[in-house]
């Protein structure tokens, strides 16, 4: 310590000159140690960080294709890539406490439900890093006003991309089907393929069907991107995307409408559950026409179906969502005593001549099954017996068969496989023989249930295709075709990629002599006004009407039923020819009329169809009531 | 006034002294040192004004901003020479208080990031107090050492110096701005050493502060600042969260290379991979952009300055300009190496600026009052006989 008062300068001075010089050494050390840091980082590591920026910020990423169009057989277009305005949410940008606000804004502007946006995060299929499709089809001033607002609308994104645009509205829902967002199941499995958690799919029809045709390749190109995911700028394009091949259906879209009204028509007036009508030209195993009523618009899924039009649809006990002529399976009624009259005279338990008794009913053990008139017809040869659709003349035809046989048969039509229509959701269908009995209830056929299967009852179902489609090989000749709904898959550049072919399930193992009986059986039917005027039509039908009971009895001990008509335009009106050109079902669901309403929907389309005069209909057939008559 | 004494008035002389300084001993090479860093400090706020797409002309740009400051600087470093900085002494006290009261205003009226207090706007620009108190603190600082020059070989002044630290080190904490906090303990520890305290009681205090670490670590380090300090121990342990920015960082410096990518040309901080790029990271941006050439520019127009600094120092007659000078250097060094350390991964993040070059007009300022003062000291030795 230095003594008060005495100010000695030399030592205070040279000690601060030794901590100035330690205070410059420690400096010096300091930044040496710094620039050593720098070495290391830049010059000796300079190469690696530099791969590390760039991998940073660049990324591959797909280029989405233009999805292939769809045509009718005559080339008019049903679907258009229509550019439309999406929004877009990435979850990870999106503020967690701002999000209630976010997506109140995005509803208001949007008009759509807030639950429904955050359904639509929350089931984000992606990770949170990966886009949500929020709304597609958003218009033009709405998509601006969002990337105005994008500083109050931090994750939301507007990007152009096409959406499909259903030309024909309703009326080919069923089988065009749409496209919708991926979900997060079908990504995890497409993710490999290339699939985008905010990619649309096909998600019924052929545009599920022919995904992978309509597609067409993503292309791939690399994009300088910021922190958060943004796209800079493209940097290069790595790979061009293809487009989608194109499809044409073998579907008329002219006759497609005239079913559609005849439709309508029965709908309306006998006040049904659901119809169904399809045409399909027997020679070649094309669909012409397939309405299934009620459905949906495929539209609305395409732009964004909302949660409360989707729970319409799915609680809606008509089942509009399901394609009734593929996906639903029905007892098929009197329609199947073709498979029956084929069966017994192939395996010649019948000649066209053989004469049957039949009874008003016969007894099984305590049990009476009656004929639909009550009476009986008398004797009958099959000709007879399929065109008075006479019940006990088939229940002795089954007890000859027996269920064996009958199932062969069956299967030989094609019931109890799906048909293999290129659409999806196709249901098999039931034929009952004695292995499906043991499997299903682990017991033997009864009696009972033998002669039920006769006449298309009992365990019987199969979907309206199906008979459809059995009924074409009785009209060509005996050979099952595979029906098919796309005629010709085209490429982007016009090339065909896959021509038409008509695929032969198989030829149907009995004489064609027993195909002309039968044909000729079926046009007794309406020969014989089984079923009414349509005889007095100015065009030459054959065909085969089924009243199917289904379902539980009512007071009078009666069941609901369902009505069918099933037949074929013999070509210039020969029906001993297996030349028809055009074989068309009508199905009509829960119906109970007075008579059969699916004969008056059929004859209503040949009627718009054919342009034919005058208009035959029988409202009066269309009115409700419990009537077992007219099968 | 019991620890201050007022330096005797001398008002008859203010006039002739303020312009009478012996402008031959006015440095140029710091002057221009100084210039050179403020000028690498607009170029890089140039060039993250560039990238992010605003137009560096239009009023709110801030490129246009640093312009401003940086011309109020020049005009503050001139003022502040032509002022006799012996006045300061006379002042100590009010500087004092009215420091004290900044950092109060701050805390009640100001703004930040976060819920932190630091900025208080004034006009358009923002002016952050806590960069002004510690050239405020190294004026009280220096005069308390000063006048205490016989009795450094006392506890009992290192501790009234501690003491007199301590309002100032809690306002700022209360920010909270844990970097201004740690710059000022840098800068008391730079000036008790290299005024020639004792280095027995130096050394028995850093002892003491190094004890008191665990302490501190429970009871005034925030979450957030532990979470940086663990993470900077190992950043690899969250990529995505806290230690994103420390990988980000070095992958930005690493990347320049030997030349850089050029001006404005850096993809990490314009791509957003660089947090803050243009405030406590610009020197990453700069490592990136310049490489390694720009990066050691830096550093030695540092070590220049920092020479110049400890010159002026050390060629003071008086002793509040030595002392004074060793704070102005103290705090240089430490931000400098804080600041780069964090960029480069030595150090924790600290949120300390990086003189010059992080964009800021309170840090610029501060800089221009404090070099300004040095210039003041320069020119007005009687004679330079050191």
């Amino acid at each position: 310590m230095v003594a008060p008062g005495i100010v000695d300068e030399r030592p205070e001075r040279e000690r601060q000159l030794v901590r100035f010089l330690a205070f410059g050494i420690i400096a010096l050390v300091a930044i040496c140690g710094l620039t050593a840091r720098m070495v290391y980082l830049q010059l000796v590591n300079g190469q690696t960080y530099q791969q590390a920026a760039t991998t940073n910020s660049t990324v591959q990423q797909e280029i989405p294709s233009t999805r292939g169009l769809i045509y009718d057989r005559n080339g008019l277009p049903l679907v258009e890539n229509l550019p439309s305005y999406t929004v877009e949410v990435r979850p990870s940008d999106l503020p967690f406490n701002q999000r209630p606000a976010i997506v109140a804004q995005l509803a208001s502007l949007l008009k759509m439900d807030p639950a429904d946006i955050n359904a639509a995060i929350d089931g984000n299929p992606g990770s949170t890093f990966d886009l949500v499709r929020i709304a597609s089809g958003v218009p033009v001033a709405t998509a601006n006003l969002i990337a105005e607002e994008h500083l109050d609308l931090p994750g939301v994104e507007v990007s152009v991309d096409a959406l499909r645009y259903y030309t024909q509205g309703t009326i080919l829902s069923d089988v065009l089907g749409y496209t919708g967002p991926i979900d997060a199941a079908t990504l995890k499995q497409l993710r490999s393929v290339g699939y985008l958690p905010d990619d649309l799919i096909g998600r019924a029809g052929v545009e599920e069907q022919y995904e992978t045709q309509l597609r067409g390749t993503y292309g791939l190109e690399t994009i300088q991107r910021d922190a958060t995911g943004r796209q800079i700028q493209v940097l290069s394009t790595d790979k061009q995307p293809v487009a989608g091949d194109s499809l044409t259906l073998t579907i008329d879209s002219k006759m497609q409408k005239q079913a559609q009204l005849a439709a309508d028509w029965a709908m309306k007036t006998a006040k049904l559950k659901s119809a169904v009508l399809i045409v399909e030209n027997p020679q070649t195993g094309e669909i012409l026409a397939m309405v299934s009523t009620p459905s949906y618009n495929d539209n609305d899924f395409a732009q964004g179906i909302t949660n409360a039009q989707y729970e319409a649809l799915l609680n809606n006990p008509s089942k509009p969502l399901i394609n009734h002529a593929i996906g639903m399976q029905f007892p098929e009624g009197s329609t199947y005593k073709l498979v029956t009259g084929t069966g017994a005279l192939a395996d010649k338990k019948l000649t066209p001549s053989t004469l049957v008794e039949t009874h008003p009913y016969i007894q099984i053990g305590a049990d009476k099954f009656w004929d639909w008139n009550k009476r009986g017809f008398g004797a009958l040869n099959i000709l007879g017996g399929f065109a008075d659709s006479s019940d006990t003349f088939f229940y002795q035809v089954a007890e000859m068969l027996g269920i064996q046989r009958l199932a062969y048969w069956a299967h030989q039509y094609g019931f109890g496989t799906p048909t293999g229509i290129d659409l999806p959701g196709e249901v098999p269908g039931i034929v009952p023989d004695e292995q499906w009995k043991q499997a299903t209830f682990g017991q033997a056929i009864l009696p009972g249930e033998l002669v039920q299967a006769g006449i298309g009852q009992g365990f019987d179902t199969s979907t309206p295709l199906q008979i459809l489609n059995a009924y074409s090989a009785l009209a060509n000749g005996g050979t099952l075709y595979q029906p098919q709904v796309v005629r010709q898959i085209t490429g982007p550049d016009g090339s065909i990629v896959r021509p038409f072919k008509p695929i032969v399930i198989r030829k149907i193992a009995a004489p064609a002599s027993v195909f002309t009986t039968m044909r000729i059986a079926a046009r007794q039917v309406v020969t014989s006004r089984h079923t009414y005027n349509l005889t007095d039509e100015p065009f030459v039908i054959a065909g085969k009407t089924g009243t199917a009971e289904f379902g539980i009895r009512d007071a009078q001990g009666r069941l609901p039923f369902h009505n069918w008509f099933v037949g074929f335009l013999p070509l210039h009106g020969d029906v001993s020819q297996p030349t028809s050109q055009l074989a068309v079902i009508g199905f009509n669901e829960d119906a109970n009329t007075v008579g059969n309403s699916a004969t008056e929907m059929v004859k209503y389309f040949l009627q718009i169809h054919l342009g034919t005069h005058p208009d035959l209909r029988r409202y009066d057939l269309m009115k409700k009531g419990n009537f077992y008559g007219g099968d | 006034m019991g620890v201050l004494k007022a330096e005797p008035a001398k008002v008859q002389d203010w006039a002739t002294r303020s312009v009478g300084g012996n402008w031959r001993a006015y440095d140029v090479q710091l002057a221009i040192y100084a210039l050179l860093l403020a000028g690498l400090g607009l170029a890089m706020s140039y060039s993250s004004t560039v990238v992010t797409g605003v137009n560096p002309l239009d009023p709110s740009s801030n490129f246009l901003k640093g312009l401003a400051w940086s011309g109020i600087a020049v005009v503050v470093f001139i003022a502040a020479t032509f002022f006799d900085y012996k006045w300061l002494k006379t002042f100590t006290w009010p500087i004092y208080f009215a420091n004290l009261g900044l950092l109060a205003l701050s805390l009640v009226i100001g703004t930040g990031v976060g819920g932190s207090a630091r900025w208080i706007a004034i006009g358009p620009l923002q002016f952050q107090f806590s960069e002004l108190a510690k050239i405020l603190m190294i004026v009280v600082l220096a005069n308390y050492l000063a006048q205490r020059h016989d009795r450094l070989g006392s506890i009992r002044v290192i501790l009234g110096a501690c003491v007199l630290m301590v309002p100032t080190w809690i306002l700022v904490m209360l920010q909270p701005d844990l970097g201004t906090s740690l710059v000022l303990a840098g800068i008391l520890a730079g000036m008790l050493f290299m005024s020639g305290a004792s280095m027995k009681w130096l050394t028995i205090m850093a002892g003491f502060v190094i004890a008191m670490i665990p302490v501190a670590w429970t009871y005034i380090l925030r979450d957030y600042q532990k979470q940086r300090l663990e993470n900077f121990l190992n950043p690899a342990s969250d990529p995505q969260g806290a230690g994103y920015q420390l990988i980000q960082s070095q992958i930005a410096v690493g990347s320049g290379g030997m030349f850089g990518k050029g001006l404005t040309n850096g993809t990490q901080d314009t791509l957003a991979f660089l947090p803050v790029g243009d405030t406590d990271f610009a020197f990453a941006r700069l490592a990136e952009e310049l490489g390694f050439i720009g990066a050691v520019l830096v550093f030695v127009l540092f070590v220049v300055l920092l020479w110049r600094v400890l010159m002026a120092g050390y060629r003071s007659q008086d002793r509040f300009g030595t002392i004074f000078a060793a704070g102005i250097g103290s705090m240089l060094l430490f931000q400098l190496v804080v600041n780069v350390g964090m960029v480069i991964g030595l150090m924790p993040i600290t949120g300390i600026p990086l003189p010059f070059i992080t964009r800021g007009g309170a840090s610029l300022i501060s800089l221009a009052i404090g070099l300004g003062i040095l210039q003041s000291i320069n020119i007005r030795q009687s004679k330079a006989d050191w």
